[in-house]
């Protein structure tokens, strides 16, 4: 047994030895370095009815989440549907059947904007809920670019920044950072103080430009994105739920079958 | 082997059993669930509405709910009054032989006393029967008072959708769930008889 | 009533060999009575064959194959359909475990010698299943026309293109169009839902009865036919029902927790199941950033690119497949398990398993210099597991095998 172990583990060593060559290489968030970590909340009807009201008011004139229908959003959020209808659904043709296949149709949008904005239906599973996060605050002024702004996560993004009122524009600053040594400490004189640099690319709020605070526009944005994790998978939350029973089914299942089997085990042991 | 240990099997082989077979239903479940009209159908097979209001007096609207023609008649007094002189030749001028959803509320057969509401499907064989408002002499009934002739088999139906005796089609056409709230008609659905 | 129900069942047992049947492929079945967890892949690989057959069946009920309603007819099923998206998530997670349990299976033969005279042939249409496994699972990637469904087939038709004299005519006849289209999606589907998995069954039936004729292994690579007691049963056995039945039902309930935590809470396996890519629409005009086939092809995709000549990589990465049929010919060990064998095969067989893991990771992400040289070094070492064989397994000092179980 001894032997075996040290077999399995040198395996085991040398494996994860070869797999850990040469990691890390440019990551999703592009400029921005890694993305923010974001944790979805499905259970959380209150954010996702919060990020419902912000994609129809901000979002949904140009975006449209074709595969997802109007009555089933209202169902899963909880929203009685007459004041659903009322109050975020801003044209009266539209019944609770239909697929939300957005106000603006494609050509006009390719021509004006250059490319059709995107259906964001399936944006948080093809490009992952921390990308849509961060990106969403990750704007900034550039002059150089057709509407003013660039975007740390998406580089060239050809859409502007709609939520500019609501988070104040943000400037790229430098700023002046420790340097790290090669031990990961950082590095300091012969006083004993820190040794600083200065880097380039960190982003910067104008205080008070905008309506919300920077806590209040990143809860914003956080129901926002928790709001598109639904309508990634309106199924998630049930997913989750359902799957507790099952896994405890077969657990049940295997410890007995697995009695039975030694009981039977007997016969010829 | 000892009586203890054959209980013991048979307990085991009980229970084991008993819990995987447990299962099976639940695991049936989404195959069958899957079955069930999805939300397409459901919205597809939604209600209609329409408004009513700028229909002329004699006129016949079609619209379709859930894939059928359903025919929408705003009558005039004349062709509600003449509604007896077609009684004779009715096979069942009170919707006995059939589920009639709104009997005896009105001669119209449906939830209004000036609207019909009648599904345009023949009950022969599925033909869309021809509506023929005009009290005259017609080819197939010489006293023709106003109604619907089927061009497949010669099917004849009066102002309200009620059958001709002697005709292939058995029943009178079939009157669809529908209610009135205001000038809008809605289709597929009622709110419960008044 | 017992009595009708006996009647019922003698008439139709006298017209078909239902008892017989029973007999000799179950209760009176003699199997070994001594073996360990690797044996169960074999019965968890049928589980997962119905699994799939079953949601893929229900699958195809709302699913369109053409070119603009594939992608949408997918998100129908995750939305609209009741329950669609437990028979999607089934399906996926079946496909990534069927080839998770079917590795486990061959390396099991791998460490236990069990494509050994007399199962070579069990082993070889054991392989073909593999191979055809890797066919159905190509081609059911593709029919949910995403970005990756679109690219993969691209990548992967294009190698027809490296065969010289005929590849680019071939390349337009596997397509069907001149480039990639609905017409390739709908011959895929008739392929991926009728074709192979008819070849599949009829395969997975003939594995079973070869493998029934010659008896099952043993970790110890002990024959047990050669003790027999006064009946002609192997002493070193049991009857196949009940006692490997009730082995087999324990190691399906592990699997199926298993399967019920990814299906439920990992359906995506992090990517590497359903790729991210895949949520997007397929789209001709835009190339994703990272082109990475499903993890179970990685291993062989890391050999691909590795070579730099599009032919001589087809011919490799073919090779590395083909290469699994000859092994009980390569195999000159008087001694099958490999616990009996000597220091130089579990050597070898450690550096297969860990090249083989390690070209499967170089095969998810993306090519540097370094990871260049370290993917050739792992192919080298994959096919030197092979080809060495012959050699090493004949010279090597091997321990003496017990008579008994």
């Amino acid at each position: 047994m001894n032997k075996k172990l040290k077999f399995f583990s040198c395996i085991v060593f040398l494996t994860i030895f070869t797999i850990n060559i040469d990691a890390a290489e440019g990551g999703p968030c592009k400029d921005y370095g890694d993305c923010d970590e974001f944790n979805y909340s499905l259970n959380d009807i209150e954010s996702l009815q919060r990020g419902a009201s912000t994609y129809l008011n901000y979002c949904y004139g140009c975006h449209s989440l074709q595969y997802s229908r109007w009555g089933r959003v209202a169902t899963d959020l909880k929203i009685p549907e007459e004041l659903f209808f009322d109050n975020l659904v801003f044209d009266n043709t539209i019944k609770a059947g239909d697929l939300m296949k957005g106000a603006m149709s494609k050509d006009d949008s390719a021509d004006w904007f250059g490319v059709a904005p995107p259906d964001l239906t399936l944006v948080t599973r093809s490009k992952g809920d921390d990308w849509v996060y961060t990106y969403l605050r990750a704007y900034y002024e550039d002059s150089s670019k057709q509407y003013g702004v660039n975007n740390l996560v998406y580089p060239g993004t050809a859409m502007p920044n709609v939520l500019v009122d609501l988070q104040g524009s943000q400037k790229l600053v430098c700023k002046d950072v420790p340097v790290i040594g090669k031990n990961g400490g950082e590095k300091r004189d012969e006083a004993g103080n820190t040794i600083t640099k200065e880097k380039c690319g960190y982003l910067k709020v104008a205080e008070g430009e905008g309506s919300l605070s920077k806590d209040e526009f990143d809860n914003l944005i956080y129901d926002l994105t928790n709001f598109l994790v639904y309508v990634g998978e309106p199924a998630k939350a049930e997913r989750e739920r359902i799957g507790w029973y099952v896994i405890f089914f077969f657990v049940i299942f295997t410890a007995l079958s697995s009695l039975l089997y030694r009981e039977y085990q007997k016969d010829y042991h | 082997m000892q009586e203890k240990d054959k209980t013991r099997r048979k307990v085991l082989i009980g229970l084991t059993s008993a819990v995987g077979l447990s299962g099976i239903p639940f695991a049936a479940t989404p195959f069958i669930a899957a079955w069930n009209p999805s939300a397409k159908a459901k919205a597809s097979g939604a209600s209609v509405k329409i408004d009513v209001s700028k229909m002329r007096y004699g006129q016949q609207i079609q619209v379709a709910w859930r894939k059928q023609p359903v025919f929408v008649v705003r009558h005039t007094k004349e062709s509600l009054g003449n509604l007896g002189l077609s009684v004779p030749k009715l096979a069942d001028p009170n919707s006995d032989a059939i589920e009639e959803p709104y009997k005896n509320l009105s001669p119209t057969r449906s939830q209004s006393d000036e609207y019909s509401v009648l599904t345009g499907v023949c009950t022969h064989l599925g033909c869309s029967p021809k509506y023929y408002p005009e009290v005259e002499p017609k080819a197939w009934d010489a006293s023709w008072s106003g109604g619907f002739f089927c061009p497949c088999h010669g099917s004849m139906f009066d102002m309200v959708g009620r059958v001709y005796k002697g005709v292939p089609a058995p029943t009178n056409l079939i009157v669809p769930p529908h209610f009135f709230d205001g000038d809008i008609l809605t289709i597929g659905e009622d709110k419960g008889v008044a | 009533m017992n009595q009708i129900f006996s009647n019922i069942f003698n008439w139709v047992n006298h017209r078909l060999p239902i008892v017989n049947t029973f007999e000799r492929h179950l209760s009176k079945h003699p199997v070994p009575k001594k073996v360990n967890f690797w044996y169960l892949f074999g019965a968890l690989a049928s589980v997962v064959l119905i699994i799939q057959i079953v949601s893929g069946i229900w699958l195809i009920m709302p699913y369109e194959n053409t070119e603009e309603g594939a992608f949408a007819s997918i998100e129908y099923i995750m939305r609209d359909v009741d329950y669609g998206w437990v028979i999607r998530y089934m399906h996926t997670t079946g496909a990534s475990l069927f080839f998770a349990v079917v590795y486990l299976h061959m390396f099991r033969g791998l460490l236990y010698g069990s494509y050994q005279k007399p199962r070579e042939l069990v082993w070889i249409f054991g392989c073909t299943i593999y191979l055809a496994m890797m066919a159905e699972g190509f081609l059911g990637y593709v029919l949910p026309y995403g970005q990756m469904s679109y690219w993969g087939a691209q990548v992967i038709i294009s190698l027809f293109g490296a065969i010289p004299y005929v590849g680019e005519s071939l390349e337009l006849w596997v397509r069907g169009d001149y480039y990639i289209s609905g017409i390739t999606v709908s011959r895929f589907f008739a392929l991926h839902v009728v074709a192979l998995p008819l070849v599949l069954i009829a395969l997975v039936f003939l594995h079973l009865v070869a493998l029934h004729e010659v008896g099952a292994g043993n970790p110890e690579g002990v024959d047990i036919e050669e003790h027999l007691d006064d009946d002609g049963i192997p002493l070193d056995s049991v009857p196949f029902f009940p006692y490997k039945v009730l082995n087999a039902l324990v190691g399906i309930g592990v699997f199926m927790t298993v399967f019920a935590i990814i299906m439920f809470f990992f359906p995506e396996g992090g990517g590497y199941f359903i790729e991210m890519a895949n949520f997007e629409e397929a789209n001709p005009l835009v190339t994703p950033e990272h082109i990475a086939p499903v993890w179970y092809y990685a291993p062989y995709y890391t050999m691909l690119r590795a070579v730099p000549d599009p032919l001589g990589g087809l011919i490799v990465m073919g090779s590395a497949v083909a290469i699994f049929f000859v092994v009980p010919w390569l195999d000159r060990s008087k001694v099958a398990s490999i616990r009996y064998k000597g220091i130089y095969s579990k050597i070898a067989l450690a550096m297969f398993a860990i090249s083989f893991i390690t070209l499967g990771y170089l095969g998810t992400v993306g090519v540097t210099e370094v990871r260049k040289i370290v993917s050739l070094i792992c192919t080298v070492l994959y096919f030197a597991y092979f080809l060495l064989m012959p050699i090493y397994t004949k010279f090597e000092t091997t321990k003496e095998v017990p008579n008994r179980l």
